[in-house]
């Protein structure tokens, strides 16, 4: 529950600095890309959706993305996620806590863009 | 006393002086002297059929051996035609020596046949670039050419030679040989500059050596073996450098691609760059501003360039790397490497699946994985070709020295580098199997060379990952412009096997996973060049297209 308030709290994150940050708008200025963020379950589940500079998100799990993070288990997810150290993701890939399906190069640049609005 | 012809002087400098046996060339008037020489001195011309390959040839040559390549190219075309495969070796920091023709002398400024201010065009792109005027001066021309390839950093030099020397005689005693000189660079990086790279090396944590072309360019096996088995250090060989020591290598990170290199990068708190420029392959240093970094280069404008380094070494790898090994502690960094090692496969995850899953359409890393299985790390393999040459460059290993190249994905980014390279690979190495992956696209600027390979038994096998695409770019136009806007990158199902196989060669046509080895196994069989076209799936793209398409849209 804590991990899917997350999700979407980040999600109003994303939305809110894709208008106000003028370094996230750049940045994703150009980009197409579809990161699902969930537990390996899939109990927990969202799409964020980067259109050119037009963010959408819908919750729940699908096989329609470019990249998946793939956490887990909620409970890793959200410390993980919260964990502002450069190394986080880094480490919960190399403990068995976190894995990417798709094209990785999405997840370094969706972390990449994180890391302006964090 | 006995006369000789200024071509002949070549060949015989080239041959009894410099040991140079082979020379890649395509034929011309201007040049028929020199031509002439080959034969009377009994130098292998491998003759080809556009310059551009001779260049390329005499680039990967040099590669491949360790030794300067050269190159024959008539005046005016056979000059221009060439001249991409001189750019790619400058970029490359290639010892390549041109040898060409041009117009004669006398008729300067008359209009002559092929005129052209060739030395004006190449000056850019060469190290050192002159005509000789006297024909008892070729020999010392020659000698000055090698020099200034094979001194300091290498790269090409370009030697113009007029009609007017080569097709007149001179008394052969009258013509000093000079002695060649090949001298290592005895550069050496002040005392106190080794032992702060080796205290850094010692207190860290997170350590990583990268190494470039200048570790193959060094001949730095025995100290790099040396240097890695004592420190522990987890290593990345990266263009011409990789197999310097063998994919295979207990500490050898190679196999994370460039994944790996990427998510590790901004980890390592020590980085040892040696003989690597930090370019846009490595976003300039951006990626690790935390990280101490030690920079190993044989020029003194790398140390500093794109990222301050927080000790530079200047001089030749291998030498520098000598010192610094008695220095530094034995040391066991296995917890970090464990760690590395295991981050980077869980970010590969898909690309080790696609590898391991039989898929139909193929795909590409399917292919690279059969490949693979069927040829074995004892194998040259060379990749060509925009998403190709990632797929090859990531799925192939080998234990050889510059096993695996993706000659596109050097600086000048050239596709159709593939046969050149692949060609000079066989040649080098005529016991060994090489095996190119070469995109369709790609394989069309130099695939009249099939008609080389089987002209003179360069039995290359040559398997096509055909996307009907100039794929790279169609992707990052289908990111861009969309993919019902696609412009010019589409290419159609074409039979390139048919080609070779008319040209009398060894063809086959793949599609599905099961006949790949199979086919492969009638190639080698057959003993003959050989072109397997694999239709691939033409919907899948590479981190690399990615990578270039945010490069190059990011203003
Ligand atoms: C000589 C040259 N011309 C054009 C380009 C631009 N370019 C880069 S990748 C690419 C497509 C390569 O297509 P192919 O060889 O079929 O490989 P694929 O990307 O489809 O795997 C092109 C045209 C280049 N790098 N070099
Ligand atoms: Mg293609």
């Amino acid at each position: 529950m804590k991990f899917s308030l997350l999700l979407f709290a980040l999600y109003i994150l994303i939305k809110w600095s894709a208008k106000t940050n003028s370094k996230f708008k750049r940045y994703i200025r150009k980009s197409k890309v579809r990161i699902l963020i969930k537990t390996a379950n899939g109990k927990y589940a969202r799409l964020y959706i980067f259109n050119k500079g037009k963010i959408s998100s819908r919750a729940g799990n699908t096989n329609e993305y470019d990249v998946a993070l793939i956490w887990k288990n909620a409970n890793v997810g959200f410390k993980c996620m919260q964990n502002k150290e450069k190394d986080a993701s880094f480490n919960a890939a190399a403990n068995g806590n976190l894995i990417i399906d798709g094209m990785s190069v999405y997840a370094q640049w969706f972390e990449n863009g994180m890391k302006l609005i964090n | 006393m006995a006369k000789i012809f200024g071509g002949h002087l070549v060949g015989k400098y080239l041959k009894e002086n410099l040991k140079i046996d082979t020379v890649f060339t395509l034929s011309g008037g201007h040049i028929e002297s020199i031509l002439d020489s080959f034969s009377k001195y009994k130098i292998r011309a491998i003759d080809v059929r556009h310059e551009q390959t001779a260049a390329m040839m005499a680039h990967a040559w040099s590669i491949y051996t360790g030794t300067a390549g050269v190159c024959l190219v008539t005046a005016g075309p056979g000059f221009t035609n060439a001249v991409t495969g001189i750019a790619n070796a400058y970029l490359d920091n290639s010892p390549l020596i041109v040898l060409s023709g041009r117009h004669p002398l006398r008729d300067n400024l008359t209009g002559a046949l092929q005129e052209l201010d060739q030395i004006s065009i190449v000056k850019p792109i060469t190290k050192w670039a002159e005509t000789c005027h006297d024909i008892s001066r070729i020999p010392e021309y020659l000698s000055i050419a090698f020099r200034e390839a094979v001194s300091g950093r290498p790269g090409p030099v370009f030697l113009e030679l007029p009609p007017d020397i080569l097709n007149i005689t001179v008394e052969e005693d009258e013509v000093v040989m000079p002695q060649p000189v090949y001298r290592k660079i005895v550069t050496s990086p002040i005392a106190s500059d080794i032992e702060k790279a080796a205290e850094y090396i010692n207190q860290a944590k997170r350590p990583l050596f990268i190494g470039g072309s200048g570790c193959g360019f060094s001949e730095a096996q025995t100290a790099l073996t040396e240097f890695i088995d004592k420190t522990k250090i987890p290593f990345v060989l990266m263009n011409n450098g990789r197999g310097t020591l063998p994919d295979n290598h207990p500490q050898c990170i190679n196999d994370g691609c460039f994944t790996g290199v990427m998510t590790t990068l901004p980890q390592a708190d020590v980085i040892i760059a040696a003989g690597i420029r930090f370019n846009w392959v490595l976003e300039s240093g951006r990626l690790f501003p935390d990280a101490k970094v030690i920079r190993i280069d044989i020029n003194e404008s790398e140390i500093d360039r794109n990222r301050v380094s927080e000790v530079g070494l200047i001089g030749d790898v291998a030498q520098v790397i000598s010192k610094l090994t008695p220095l530094v502690k034995k040391h066991n960094h296995s917890e970090w490497e464990e760690k590395v090692r295991k981050a980077y496969t869980a970010f590969i995850r898909t690309e080790l699946d696609q590898r391991s899953i039989p898929s139909f359409p193929i795909h590409p890393n399917r292919l690279v994985a059969k490949i693979q299985e069927f040829f074995g790390s004892e194998t040259y393999y060379v990749a060509d070709g925009g998403d190709t040459s990632y797929f090859g460059m990531c799925g192939f290993n080998s234990n050889f020295k510059s096993g695996v190249l993706g000659p596109a994905g050097s600086l000048l980014g050239c596709i159709g580098t593939g046969i050149p390279f692949a060609m000079a690979a066989k040649i080098a190495n005529p016991d060994k199997q090489v095996v190119l992956l070469n995109g369709d696209g790609s394989f069309g600027f130099n695939g009249m060379e099939f008609d080389t390979m089987i002209r003179l038994n360069i039995p290359v096998i040559c398997i096509i990952n055909n996307d009907n695409a100039w794929g790279m770019i169609k992707h990052s136009q289908g990111m861009s412009i969309g993919y019902d806007n696609l412009s010019c990158t589409e290419l159609g199902e074409r039979h390139y096997e048919k080609m070779v196989e008319g040209l009398g060669g060894y063809g086959e046509l793949v599609t599905k996973d099961e006949d790949i080895i199979p086919a492969l196994q009638r190639a080698v069989d057959s003993k003959k060049p050989a072109c397997i076209n694999v239709l691939t799936d033409n919907s899948v793209t590479s981190p690399a297209t990615i990578q270039f398409y945010q490069n190059l849209t990011d203003f």
